[in-house]
């Protein structure tokens, strides 16, 4: 799932034909100037101001800024570029035309396991959040699409009527163009308003989550993606992704600030439910680490390489399942030149390792790993008679 | 008995190499079961017409490679399972091929990174038909002793540690493919083992629910109970519990799922498989779904490390109420052929040796010559010619041994396009023929009359060093058993008009203060013949082979150094023939004295 900003968001939405305000995305105050003297709407209407990030809670942290004029934008915008939030430094201001309403409304469309589901409500804005059961649904099956017909049925239930249900209607039929063409896995816009000017319906504000396995057909997906939980991906975690991106299978790696147990882990599944095991142990996550897909060594070695630059860590946990294919003598030695290149840095002090594993060339990497023992490193390994997660119970008794 | 994948499931692989390697793994099982390759057929165009060359125990099958899957089934009409390795981008295509063909009725899709809509569109056509669609994303299927379809089940090791040769009680169902093997071996350990095992795959829309395999698991009477590993997200979970509950269900259900550690960690922070999210609104958490699997009567272990004994518990009662009775294990299991280089490491054969070698290594990470490694030498300052002494004569020579090699190469590198080893090659050359096989034309010249006159210059005047010889009782004794002196001899050179090349050489060795009896007795041969007749005078050929004898390298490496330097000259006719793009050389006919008989009349056939 990948999560896109609100300019791209709001690009797609007017591709498919829905109202959206004028907008421009602005990296500094003189563009925006520019701007400017180009767009007569920038400076005949009210505007606001958002910064263009990642981020939640936006208006609490004092970055949405309304009812501006052009002057008061440009300042808004002076003030949000540069600002640090936690780990997101704001490098993007979305500066985009008021419009003035009297009615707020709310349409989604959503992913179900059959095909999608469309939603409508005839409130919007906070409203709809304390009055979910006003939301109508219209559920779809997969390769169907709805009729103009359904539609006004749905409009009419959610309590819109006369040419406003006809609008609202024609209004979730782009919706789901747009989900069903761009493939999308939620498209939501809160709120929907009916703009004072000419009576159209406006889409003011949009979350667009697409389904990123699905860029090779979409060439004109040019915008990045944005960081899923709020918070900027680290300089280590992107330097992760960059060799995931490149190799067969796959190496995954999320920091989780404050924690004292470094996770190592095989294969998707099995990650979770070692990162399950220590928190039911009462243990605090340094991260998440995933490694899978018979990975080459190199790339296993550049996650060691970030799982042993965690600050504060006591135990690394080297877990995983039976592998089917993946090589287990292979990508312990990447493990293991991960290991021995941090020792050599001066890491891993005081720091006990935990290894339990099976699967090809099980024995011979199993036996590698024992080995650093005569290294110096506090190590113990256990194979596969040896349950799954006992070795996070181990780690965590272990004083 | 199992379900989904039995002993009469044939099987059609869609795609390349990553097919190839799954049919490996699952002709492995096929010989621990002792059952003929349940694959069939290929379907992978870039290879239509082709076969791939499958190991079965110690011999090799070749499978077809087809272009279409209805190729595939015109010609295999027994097939009725595809497993899609396609990439990401053509898996939806693939995959509906296979479902479109009447003959198929189940498809197991590999691949990783299919997009949602395409996994829901595949998913929803299958289950129009009627047939089965699972994964993307999964692992595979295995049904103990009968069927393997993936790779599933991991290495032939494991197959047999985990009991798979023979079926036992116990239904698998898990979205994560490490896991399935965990879950196996598991069921092999705690208990009799399982019936059948299926990888579903961890996106958020798999082609088939946990629901769906539960109703085949219900009416298979062999599985007793059914293993569940799910995972947060969706609600796949919350429907098997739903199903569970609903009525008395003959299977006992036991049920994990990960993503507690969900519930300590920053909201939206993503783990794991594609389709382990949390929903907007807490559903599809781990808690949810557990606390759902519970109520509805299901057994559901605390943690991971608590289904082992939850398996033996259920085993147990099993066991008691004589559901299931214990498995006798078969005496005797197939043993997987080792290679040769496998059981060699583990002292089991022992082979004889095809060729010795005396001289280079290049198993470790860079070539030795004769134990020293290439690295070394060039860092302490060793040349060409040392390498040379190395291979040719499996010793370290001397700096100034070098030097003489050196300079004879330098003198013999070229002798411009005239000569019969240069005109070959530029003759192949103008041919459009490759640089390899034009100098092996200029290599072929080299012979008794070009060249290759070193080696028995060298042989000759060392047996008269030997034998301690007089000029005259030496030139005897070759008028009498060999004809002319080797070396001694050139076609334009003479006494008034010396080899400048010769001069230079012998010069050089004299001024070494070297022993050099050879060289010494081979000017003095020259002595003799040049007076008898003018260009009867020691050549190129005859001096370095004296020179050679006397620094010491063995008669038979001598035509060698001629070889080696003039390749060097061979290769630049070549090159230099191509920059020109020169033409074809045709003989004109006026170069050639036509001694045939005039043209005539063919009699009648007798």
């Amino acid at each position: 799932m990948a999560k896109v900003l609100e300019g791209p968001g709001m690009g797609l939405m007017k591709k498919w034909g829905i109202n959206v305000p004028n907008y421009v995305v602005v990296t500094s105050v003189d563009e925006l100037t520019k701007l400017g003297q180009a767009n007569e709407w920038l400076k005949k209407s009210k505007l606001v101001a958002k910064a263009h990030e990642a981020l939640g809670s936006r208006f609490k942290l004092g970055l949405v800024k309304v009812d501006l004029d052009f002057k008061a934008a440009e300042a808004a915008t002076k003030e949000m570029i540069g600002r640090q939030v936690g780990s997101i430094t704001v490098t993007q201001v979305i500066v985009s035309e008021m419009i003035p309403h009297k009615e707020e409304y709310y349409c989604a469309v959503k992913s179900t396991r059959e095909g999608s589901e469309i939603l409508v409500a005839n409130c919007g804005g906070i409203e709809v959040e304390s009055n979910w059961e006003r939301v109508k649904r219209l559920c779809l099956e997969i390769g169907q699409s709805p009729s103009p017909e359904s539609l006004e049925k749905l409009s009419k239930e959610a309590g819109f009527s006369g040419a406003l249900a006809k609008k609202m209607a024609e209004f979730a039929g782009k919706m789901f163009a747009c989900f069903d063409s761009e493939d999308a896995q939620y498209l939501e816009v809160n709120p929907v308003v009916l703009r004072a000017a000419d009576d159209e319906l406006v889409a003011l504000d949009a979350v667009t989550l697409l389904d990123g396995d699905a860029k090779f057909r979409h060439p004109d997906w040019n915008f990045a993606f944005a960081a899923e939980f709020g918070r900027a991906y680290s300089k280590q975690e992107l330097e992760v992704m960059a060799v995931d991106s490149k190799i067969k299978g796959s190496v995954k790696f999320i920091e989780i600030p404050g924690g004292d147990t470094a996770m190592l882990p095989a294969g998707g599944g099995a990650s979770v439910y070692y990162s399950d095991a220590v928190v039911a142990r009462g243990g605090k996550l340094a991260n998440y680490a995933e490694y899978s897909g018979d990975p080459p060594d190199w790339a296993v070695e550049v996650l060691t390489e970030k799982v042993c630059s965690l600050p504060g860590i006591r135990n690394i946990i080297v877990g995983g399942a039976i592998a089917n294919f993946t090589d287990v003598k292979k990508t312990f030695g990447g493990i293991i030149n991960g290991f021995r290149k941090a020792k050599s840095e001066g890491k891993l002090k005081n720091v006990k390792i935990w290894v339990r594993r099976g699967g090809p060339r099980e024995k011979e990497g199993l036996d590698a790993m024992r080995a650093l023992k005569d290294e110096g490193f506090d190590i113990n390994v256990f194979d596969r008679n040896t349950p799954l997660t006992d070795i996070v119970d181990k780690a965590l008794q272990a004083k | 008995m199992s379900i989904l994948a039995n002993k009469d499931t044939r099987v059609v692989i869609q795609g390349g190499q990553a097919g190839v390697n799954a049919a490996r793994r699952m002709a492995e099982f096929c010989y621990l079961i002792k059952r003929p390759l349940n694959v069939e057929a290929f379907v992978y165009p870039p290879d239509a017409g082709k076969t791939n060359e499958i190991p079965y125990g110690s011999g090799l099958i070749a499978i077809p490679v087809y272009k279409s899957i209805a190729e595939a089934t015109k010609n295999h009409p027994t097939l009725n399972t595809s497993l899609v390795y396609i990439g990401a981008d053509r898996a939806m295509k693939g995959g509906m091929e296979a479902l479109d063909d009447s003959h198929i009725k189940v498809v197991s899709m590999i691949t990783e990174g299919v997009p949602e809509k395409d996994a829901k569109i595949l998913g929803a056509h299958a289950r129009k038909l009627g047939k089965v669609f699972n994964g993307p994303s999964s692992i595979g299927i295995i049904s103990a002793g009968a069927c393997r379809l993936g790779v599933i089940g991991g290495a032939f090791d494991n197959l047999v540690l985990s009991k798979l040769y023979r079926e036992g009680s116990f239904g698998v169902i898990t979205k994560s493919g490490g896991l399935s093997n965990e879950i196996i071996w598991i069921c092999s350990q705690f208990a009799d083992g399982i019936t059948t095992a299926i990888g579903i795959g961890g996106d958020a829309y798999p082609g088939t629910d946990y629901v769906s395999y539960l109703e085949m698991f219900e009416n298979d009477p062999q599985t007793k109970a059914v293993v569940i590993v799910g995972e947060m997200g969706g609600d796949l979970e919350e429907r098997a519990a739903e199903w569970y509950g609903a009525k008395k269900r003959r299977v006992k259900l036991i049920a994990v799922v990960s993503g507690f550690c969900q519930e300590s960690l920053p909201k939206g922070m993503k783990f794991g498989h594609a389709g382990a999210k949390e929903g907007m609104k807490g559903e599809g958490s781990a808690r949810s779904k557990s606390d759902a699997l519970k109520k509805a009567g299901a057994l559901v272990p605390p943690t991971f490390g608590a289904l082992g004994p939850a398996i033996k518990e259920t085993y147990e009662e099993l066991l008691k109420s004589g559901q299931v009775k214990a498995p006798v294990e078969p005496a005797v299991l197939p043993r997987l052929p080792k290679t040769v280089e496998e059981a060699m490491k583990a002292d089991e054969v022992m082979v004889a040796p095809l060729i010795r070698t005396t001289i280079s290594d290049d198993r470790g990470d860079e070539p030795c010559y004769d134990g020293y490694p290439a690295s070394e030498l060039i860092n302490k300052g060793y040349e060409i010619p040392h390498v040379i002494g190395l291979l040719w004569d499996k010793r370290l020579i001397s700096k100034q041994e070098a030097e003489i090699i050196k300079r004879i190469m330098m003198l013999s590198a070229d002798h411009g396009p005239c000569v019969s080893g240069a005109y070959a090659t530029i003759l192949a050359a103008c041919a459009g023929i490759g640089l390899s096989q034009s100098v092996a034309a200029g290599m072929i010249m080299i012979g008794p009359r070009f060249g290759g006159a070193v080696t028995d210059a060298g042989r000759f005047f060392k047996y008269a060093v030997d034998n301690k010889m007089s000029v005259d009782e030496f030139l005897a004794y070759m008028k009498k058993n060999h004809g002319p002196v080797p070396g001694i001899g050139h076609r334009v050179k003479s006494l008034r008009n010396p080899d400048k090349r010769v001069k230079e050489l012998v010069g050089y060795v004299k001024s070494l203060k070297i022993k050099t009896p050879c060289l010494d007795f081979a000017l003095e041969v020259e002595k003799i013949t040049s007076v008898k007749k003018d260009n009867l005078i020691l050549n190129v050929d005859g001096t370095m082979a004296a020179v050679l004898v006397d620094i010491g390298f063995p008669v038979d490496s001598l035509n060698g150094f001629f070889i080696l330097s003039r390749t060097i000259g061979l290769i630049g006719h070549w090159v230099d023939q191509k920059r020109q793009d020169s033409r074809l050389i045709r003989l004109f006919d006026y170069l050639v004295n036509y001694a045939a008989p005039k043209r005539r009349e063919v009699p009648p056939l007798k």
